[in-house]
């Protein structure tokens, strides 16, 4: 039965957790505890140890963690499968994400199944569509500069800079509140709360973080109702498809999906990529000549390359794949970084190769839930490599540093001091 | 506001109103119509929003609009054929007003 996305109320799925908990029907040499974004391998190297998944793990396999017991799909072929079959694997539930039970709200749209989803995504697409987001093209590259003054600045000063706080952060929270209409001066405190929030090592720092945004969020939503504009949280607030205003649940899922889901991810991308860009002086030098002439192909395969996140889907009803029986209720988790990497589809996985012939990537998932703001995250990403290498062609990791990641689903160097 | 028709594999017909400057996969999208995926968001990187424009409309609309819908029209699930087109490479004017796209048995 779908959901009432105006009236939630907390999923009530089984949640398997440990060794005792494997269903009796998982074939033995299937169950792993591959240690995905906890154990030591994936901590010192996150994407190489994703190659290895292929080299190790089988295609399919039943993960045991204390985290949770799931499915893990690592193929591209079968991600795509799962992902563009919604009748099989299901969003209702899937966003682990920690709520209160007596203040429940559904994630809009990622936790709505079609075909439901679509009422919410019209509202915005509008906007993120690649037409809409190119409105913003000039806002972003006078947001980048503004931050590469302060930048230069800083490394005039002191002689390095710290990429995650300088740029890497900033840059796609100011884009952000652009976009949905919310005072620039809101920049170091909705990073400060996206970083406590994600990055927290205690439920307490973390519901602490969800109060403040909750709080906050709920205050600019009751501001856009009385005035509204053109931003992104005045379309949800105001919004009523087919003539129904949205409910309050919806509309603050709505909006606090998009501070979860929009930030972290961009951050993530723009470190990784510069940690590798800062590593490799080929690689840069390759990266400025080709953006000259084919950006899209360089942001494509860098966002192959350096992928940062997970898709999780609860099974809806009993499914074969690939010789795997999954039975309902089950989790999956598609292991996107992984599914960039499969060897049958792109050789060489972990080679940068702006010339690979164009197959479907995963960065951004594919199906009815594929990222909304894949175009906002490629065009930002596109602006920032042509305005930073165009300022700063040369830089490097600062000597003797140790490139840290920490545990958590959006996986990205957590600081990288650079020089040059 | 001109008008297109999609006309899905299983020949269920739906007329809607697209704005002049909308393309013809987010008609379909806004108004809930079955058989265009269109999974990419309208990026021309997809091929899920597959279509064969009809044959009284191929001049109008014309061929693929550059290399790379060339390219991906040739990855497209179901078998192309001359009148294919994405859908989201044809942008809505006044001179298509009453334009028909038949939908594809599948986008992936």
């Amino acid at each position: 039965m779908p959901i009432d996305a105006a009236n939630p109320v907390p999923p009530n799925f089984p949640r398997a957790v440990g060794p005792d908990q494997i269903p009796p029907h998982v074939p033995k040499e299937l169950i792993r505890s591959v240690g995905l974004t906890m154990g030591p391998d994936f901590l010192a190297a996150p994407h190489d140890y994703m190659k290895k998944l292929h080299d190790e793990q089988p295609p399919i396999y039943y993960d045991v963690s204390p985290m949770g017991n799931m499915w893990h799909f690592i193929k591209h072929e079968d991600c795509l499968f799962g992902l563009r079959h919604p009748e099989f694997f299901s969003n209702e539930g899937a966003t682990p994400f920690p709520r209160d039970p007596n203040d429940y709200f559904y994630f809009i749209p990622i936790e709505i199944d079609p075909p439901h989803h679509r009422k919410y995504r019209n509202i915005v697409d509008p906007l993120f569509c690649p037409a809409g987001v190119k409105q913003l093209e000039g806002l972003i590259r006078q947001r980048a500069n503004d931050l590469l003054d302060e930048v230069e600045a800083e490394h005039a000063r002191s002689g390095e800079c710290e990429f995650t706080t300088a740029f890497g952060r900033p840059l796609p929270v100011s884009v952000f509140l652009d976009i949905m209409g919310l005072p620039q001066d809101m920049r170091d405190t909705f990073v400060e709360w996206a970083v406590q929030l994600l990055h927290s090592s205690t439920r307490e720092d973390m519901a602490d973080a969800m109060k403040k945004i909750t709080v906050y969020l709920k205050g600019a939503i009751a501001e856009k109702k009385a005035n509204p504009d053109d931003g992104v949280v005045s379309l949800i607030a105001n919004a009523a498809p087919d003539g129904v205003p949205l409910s309050d649940p919806e509309i603050f899922g709505f909006v606090c999906f998009l501070f979860i889901g929009g930030l972290d991810t961009v951050f993530a991308t723009l470190n990784n990529i510069w940690l590798h860009l800062a590593r490799d002086a080929d690689l840069r030098a390759e990266t400025i000549r080709r953006m000259e002439t084919d950006p899209d192909k360089v942001v494509e395969e860098l966002l192959r390359r350096w992928s940062v996140t997970f898709s999780g889907r609860v099974v809806e009803q009993d499914v074969e794949v690939r010789g795997v029986q999954l039975k309902k209720g089950e989790r999956v988790t598609f292991i996107l970084p992984a599914a960039n990497f499969d060897p049958e589809v792109f050789p060489d996985p972990l080679k940068v190769d702006y010339d690979r012939p164009r197959k479907t990537i995963l960065a951004f998932t594919v199906g009815v839930h594929s990222c909304m703001g894949g175009h906002l995250a490629r065009l930002e990403l596109k602006i920032c490599l042509q305005e930073w290498l165009k300022r700063i062609p040369n830089f490097e990791v600062k000597p003797d540093t140790h490139i840290e990641y920490r545990p958590g689903g959006v996986i990205g160097p957590e600081f990288l001091p650079l020089t040059w | 506001m001109p008008s297109v028709t999609y006309v899905e594999a299983n020949g269920a017909s739906h007329t809607v109103d697209v704005a002049v400057g909308e393309n013809v996969m987010r008609g379909a999208l806004y108004n809930g119509i079955e058989g265009i995926a269109g999974e990419c968001g309208g990026a021309a990187s997809c091929a899920t929003c597959h279509c064969y424009v009809d044959p009284d409309w191929t001049e109008a609309v014309g061929g693929p609009a550059d290399g790379v819908e060339e390219e991906l029209l040739e990855a497209t699930a179901c078998p192309p054929t001359s009148a294919s087109r994405l859908s989201c490479q044809i942008i809505m004017s006044d001179a298509l007003d009453g334009l028909i796209v038949h939908l594809p048995e599948r986008q992936f």
